[in-house]
């Protein structure tokens, strides 16, 4: 076998492989011979046909089949030989392609492009902190009491934030359309799910009163046949209730499974269940912001083989995450960014793992599966769960070499701290 | 235009007769084709002297019997035919499986 190694790109890479032609026929002889006992054809007893009759018929298609094997065998002999990373399938095309003949041919294919891990200290990893407040906390028992909101009907005329029951009918140029009447429908002013105008008309009635108004419906409504129309709408209120907030009293707080109903200790638990929060949620940020730093240090000439690999996967994600819509006619381009990145990153987070002979550690996986079936009913089924199944378990190890990975940067990275408000952290897209 | 007589030639050969018994001459250089029920050792010997570039010493040819078949009651025959043996001439060969 005769090798040359071309570069033809950067990290782009020309093998010239020549395989003389005992391999291939040699091959090919073997196995026609062993078909030779199998093979039926008319006109001959089984296993009497004569090796002539058999190259003759299949010759052809078993030539192929070999010449695909040792395209596969032979080029990965031939990387290893000038000690080349091939990544992703190589692009082979044959020169020579005859039984009897040297078989030729060419792989173009990207190599792992070699590259040296950036200055870590120069890299600035921003990590949020968060001081819980008393007010941060009262918030949150206020959102809670409104999650628990209640209706109490009232005689008063209706405001924003009240929830009315109405009678409608609504009408164009006289005459009646297609849902525009209703009996016993439910409006909560403010809450935007009606047109504006019809709220607006509904604020200050009082229950048992009747009105006419106009309302219009705006240009981008959906309907064809009532964009930009006005409709005479009669409008009945039958009832209006105003929202009462519960009580923060022993009951409320049983219903969070607090068992000894006391402030205090809801207060204690609402906050250790926010310090939860807060820590994760500042984990990922300081993860992100790592990859972050990772990706901007390093310009690294991305294998195109890999990134094309990687637009796949992230297309069949989208799909999945989008139940199964159709993708496929969305163009390549759109998933390039992404893919391209996920790819420099897994180069990178490679490249950090073998430089620095980073090993799972079993403790700290452990750690992780402990804590991860700790908020499970069965903990310990759970962990049996893992244990037992090699892909959950590799998973878990992957989140575990990637917070090595993140420890690892920010012990050499500069770190800046940042004091982040509860609710910016929890609102900002983690 | 092509003659009658070039015409008659792409009439007369039907295709090799590959069988054991038929493969077995080939080392003497005989090679086995069904042919036309009508055609002479003449016709068949040009035709394959021209069709496939090749001198040929001899033809012998044979009439077969259609067999006889039964459908239910009713008899029928399976179509007569002709096979013909062609000994080429020393010095040319010919691969009729691949040609045929």
């Amino acid at each position: 076998m005769q090798v040359s190694v071309e570069t033809t790109g950067n990290i782009e890479r020309k093998l010239s492989i020549t395989v003389p032609a005992e391999r291939v026929d040699g091959e090919v002889d073997k196995r026609l011979k062993s078909m030779r006992g199998r093979v039926k054809i008319d006109g001959f007893r089984p296993g009497k046909v004569p090796m002539s009759v058999v190259s003759q018929q299949y010759g052809d298609s078993v030539y192929q089949e070999v010449v695909g094997e040792i395209f596969q065998s032979t080029f990965y002999e031939a990387a290893e030989q000038e000690k080349l990373r091939v990544a992703g399938m190589p692009k082979i095309d044959a020169t020579t392609l005859e039984p009897g003949k040297d078989l030729e041919y060419t792989a173009t294919f990207d190599i792992y492009p070699e590259f040296e891990i950036g200055d870590i200290s120069k890299m600035t990893v921003t990590k949020p902190v968060v001081k819980l407040a008393a007010a941060d906390v009262d918030e949150m028992i206020e959102t809670l009491r409104k999650q628990q909101q209640d209706w109490k009907e009232v005689k008063r005329a209706a405001k924003e934030g009240d929830l009315l029951v109405v009678d409608f009918n609504g009408k164009i140029d006289g005459e009646e359309f297609e849902g525009g009447a209703a009996q016993d429908f439910s409006v909560e002013l403010g809450a935007g799910r009606m047109l504006q105008d019809f709220e607006d008309a509904l604020t200050g009635m009082k229950p048992g009163s009747e009105k006419e108004a106009d309302v219009t419906f705006p240009e981008e409504y959906p309907a064809e046949n009532l964009k930009g129309k006005t409709a005479q709408f009669t409008l009945n209120v039958k009832t209006v209730s105003a929202p009462s907030l519960p009580k923060v009293d022993e009951d409320f707080i049983k219903k969070f499974g607090v068992e000894d109903g006391t402030s205090k200790s809801f207060k204690a638990e609402i906050k250790s269940n926010m310090q939860r929060e807060v820590e994760q949620r500042i984990k990922s940020r300081i993860k992100q912001s790592v990859m972050e730093g990772l990706h901007d240090l390093h310009e690294i000439d991305l294998p195109t083989s890999l990134v094309e690999d990687e637009i796949k996967q992230v297309r069949s994600e989208m799909e999945q995450n989008s139940q199964g819509a159709d993708m496929s006619s969305l163009p390549d381009d759109m998933f390039k960014d992404q893919a391209a990145r996920r790819v420099k990153l897994g180069l990178i987070v490679g490249e950090v793992i073998t430089k620095n002979k980073l090993e799972k550690d079993q403790a700290r996986v452990d750690d992780m599966l402990n804590s991860l079936a700790a908020s499970y009913e069965d903990p310990q089924a759970l962990i049996e769960y893992y244990r037992s199944d090699q892909q959950a378990m590799q998973t878990i190890e992957a989140a575990v070499m990637e917070e090595m990975i993140v420890d690892w940067v920010l012990d050499k990275a500069k770190v800046e701290e940042e004091t982040v408000k509860f609710t910016d952290l929890m609102n900002a897209q983690a | 235009m092509i003659s009658k007589v070039e015409e008659r030639l792409y009439q007369v050969l039907y295709g090799p007769h590959v069988t054991e018994k038929a493969v077995s001459g080939n080392e003497s250089n005989t090679h086995v084709f069904k042919v036309a029920t009508t055609a002479t050792k003449g016709e068949i010997k040009t035709a394959v002297e021209t069709l496939f570039e090749v001198k040929v010493a001899d033809v012998r040819s044979v009439n077969v019997k259609g067999k006889s078949k039964n459908f239910g009651k009713r008899k029928g025959s399976r179509k007569d035919w002709k096979k013909a043996y062609v000994r080429l001439a020393e010095g040319s060969t010919l691969n009729v499986e691949a040609e045929g």
